[in-house]
């Protein structure tokens, strides 16, 4: 198994009272709350954490990308992973990833992708989302009945534009290019890992499966409701015939690991309550928009969606036991924590597991004594399991002899 | 009597399209959010004095229908080559909502297409004084109930919908989700595409009909539209919403006929 440690850099200084004194957390959350000088704090401590993590030997370290909000403050995911790539030398830098529709022409995203390839070694892992209706539709203005179709096109044309040899011109529905010849070129032939975010609708099992991607089921609500979305895909790789590798799926799971329960609700119960009562406000018309769930998907889960639409409240108002009951949590003893991990890697047959040490506004000492404990007590538990599959969604290409930033103080 | 049929243009393109048969002046009927039913009271007052052809907009049936249709211009084309395969010619159009939007471009594209022009509650234009509401925004299981000022005329348009056939919810749902969609991809993420420009181009004689409660799209539109055709006639029908043409259905219809009489 595989742990990858991730940030998704929310701004900590929400009030406290924002969820009921401001509608949503996304798209028009007033800017006048964000405090530059916060900002850069909170950008230097969250890529000290992610540094930290590669130290203690996670294997991965995550960023992604999002917009308008103050969730997480990575419009770029790619500056961040270009600050990592000069600091770090082992970790994957799995960014997950360039939302391909809002870019026009997508060949940026095949551009920086490569920059940061070569940057780091040959250790980016490539993620392709669609992205969030509030980053997409409503804060990057893309209509939701071409969203996803712009978007297959656009991560065809990345993934040509990095194996083709000679240039070629792309006469597609939404780009069309005279000369497409990327420039650096990414050192992972023919291309590095491609990692897909999915929510669970049906066509993006599909196009994993098809396309030999990892489906990285990234959900906040723990693994006893991701259980029915990791039941969908494997049912689609089956179908298709394919190896039922653990390590073509991630899975994301909030974890705190303490001495025992009490101190877990002491330490993290703040933080995890800052993000699903400020982090989640998302007004529910922002979330869940028509045209951004395919009417097959629709058709496949209505109910659930129905009731998602609606339960903001119910999110809003869980307490720190709930939080643990319905897993949307992973806390506790150390022992507690690899026995509920161990679980669910067997339950959803999930070979990288991304985790979230750091949520709500965790400060820096406590994500670090989670990260610590995390990685010296858990992880070595559940490092052999799957060890009889070979991951082919992973970085194997990697240089030996890496470039060395060199120390300032030779720079005169 | 409305019947409904399927109409396959030389291009490849299926259209469903309902007509009332017969002789009287064509009048070419074109749907807002909520789609076109043989059960529907406005095309009910219309067919007692018109041939009334009420085309299902693309992507009401199908989504796969918009796949082709890349933005307004060719929505338009899509429409002319309807037209031109039921060789209608100096007709009267008459649209609501999202209807009247295409209704108007229909007439600034091919202006002989249109003898008459009727606009209710037109989407189509954006002004930042007053913007239109962003329905999208809202839970689309939400979206009917905004659209409405008069809650007791939705009911009645409701039940009589539903005898044409029992539908679950998620069907209905899925049935609005999917309208919205197909016109997300001609006024998103701002309606305004070109028309505001395009209007000096209408031959037709026009009409337009805001409700005076529409809490989506302002009766103040009336102005802009004005700009770009000053000799368009506009009225405000009080105590009605964006569902104008259902909820005061006699009245709106009463004022269509005398101005195309």
């Amino acid at each position: 198994m595989k742990f990858h440690w991730f940030h998704l850099m929310p701004y900590p200084e929400l009030p406290e009272d924002f969820k009921d004194a401001y509608r949503s957390v996304w798209v028009d959350v007033p800017s006048s709350l964000f405090d530059p000088k916060v900002g850069h704090r909170a950008y230097n401590d969250y890529l000290d954490e992610l540094e930290y993590a590669e130290a203690v030997g996670f294997d991965g370290i995550c960023v992604n990308e999002h917009h308008q909000n103050a969730y997480g403050l990575m419009p770029s995911p790619n500056l961040i992973a270009a600050a990592l790539a000069r600091r770090t030398s082992k970790a994957k830098l799995v960014v997950m990833g360039n939302s391909v529709a809002l870019y026009d022409p997508p060949i940026r995203i095949a551009e920086e992708m490569a920059m940061l390839d070569c940057m780091s070694g040959g250790r980016l892992v490539a993620g392709f989302p669609v992205g969030t209706p509030m980053d997409t539709v409503f804060a990057y203005g893309k209509s939701p009945a071409t969203l996803r179709d712009k978007y297959y096109e656009g991560v065809k044309l990345i993934m040509r534009a990095w194996s083709e040899p000679e240039p070629f011109a792309f006469n597609g529905k939404y780009t069309q290019l005279r000369y497409v010849n990327v420039w650096p070129r990414p050192i992972q032939k023919p291309s590095p890992p491609v990692w897909i975010p999915g929510g669970g609708s049906v066509e993006t099992w599909d196009w994993c499966v098809d396309n030999d991607f990892l489906y990285a089921n990234l959900s906040y609500f723990g693994y006893l409701q991701g259980q029915k979305v990791n039941d969908g895909y494997w049912a689609t790789v089956e179908k298709a015939g394919k190896e039922k590798n653990p390590y073509r799926c991630g899975f994301l799971q909030f974890i705190g690991v303490a001495e025992n329960d009490a101190e877990a609700e002491r330490l993290y119960a703040g933080p995890a309550l800052y993000f699903y009562q400020r982090c989640l406000h998302t007004y529910p018309g922002f979330a869940n928009p028509a045209g951004y769930t395919s009417i097959p998907t629709m058709r496949a889960g209505i109910e659930s969606m129905v009731a998602r639409s609606s339960n903001r409240n119910a999110v809003e108002n869980l307490t720190w036991k709930d939080l643990i009951e319905r897993g949307y949590v992973v806390a506790g003893s150390p022992e507690s924590v690899t026995q509920q991990l161990e679980n669910l890697a067997d339950k959803m047959h999930v070979g990288h597991l991304m985790v979230l040490c750091q949520y709500g506004d965790m400060s820096k000492e406590t994500t670090m004594y989670n990260t610590t404990r995390f990685a010296k007590e858990v992880m070595p538990k559940l490092r052999n399991k799957f060890s009889e599959y070979e991951d082919k969604w992973w970085p194997t290409q990697t240089l030996d002899d890496m470039a060395v930033p060199a120390p300032l103080t030779t720079l005169v | 009597m409305l019947n409904q049929q399927t109409i396959r243009l030389k291009s490849g393109r299926s259209w469903r399209v309902y007509d009332s048969g017969g002789n009287a002046p064509a009048l070419l009927w074109l749907h807002g959010l909520s789609g076109v039913s043989t059960t529907d009271p406005m095309l009910a007052a219309l067919e007692k004095k018109h041939r009334v052809i009420a085309p299902v907009a693309p992507g009401f049936s199908d989504l796969a229908e918009i796949d082709e249709i890349g933005n307004i211009h060719e929505l338009a084309l899509d429409y002319d080559d309807l037209l031109e395969h039921l060789k209608l010619d100096d007709i009267a159009i008459v649209g609501h909502s999202f209807g009247a939007m295409i209704g108007a471009e229909i007439a600034a594209h091919f202006p002989r297409r249109a003898k008459q022009l009727v606009l209710l509650g037109p989407v189509g234009m954006w002004n930042d004084a007053y913007p239109v509401t962003d329905i999208f925004a809202e839970p689309f299981i939400q979206v009917e109930a905004l659209l409405w000022h008069d809650k007791d005329a939705r009911e009645a348009l409701a039940a009589r919908r539903s005898n044409e056939g029992p539908q679950s919810d998620a069907e209905r749902i899925i049935a609005v989700a999917q309208g919205l969609t197909a016109i997300t991809k001609f006024t998103w993420p701002i309606p305004e595409k070109g028309l505001r420009k395009r209007l000096p181009r209408i031959a037709a004689k026009t009409m337009l009909l805001f409700g005076e409660k529409d809490s989506f799209i302002s009766p103040r539109y009336a102005e802009d539209f004005a700009r770009g055709l000053p000799h368009a006639q506009s009225l405000v029908i009080k105590g009605a919403g964006h569902m104008l043409p259902y909820e005061k259905t006699d009245e709106v219809v009463g004022l269509i006929e005398k101005f195309l009489a």
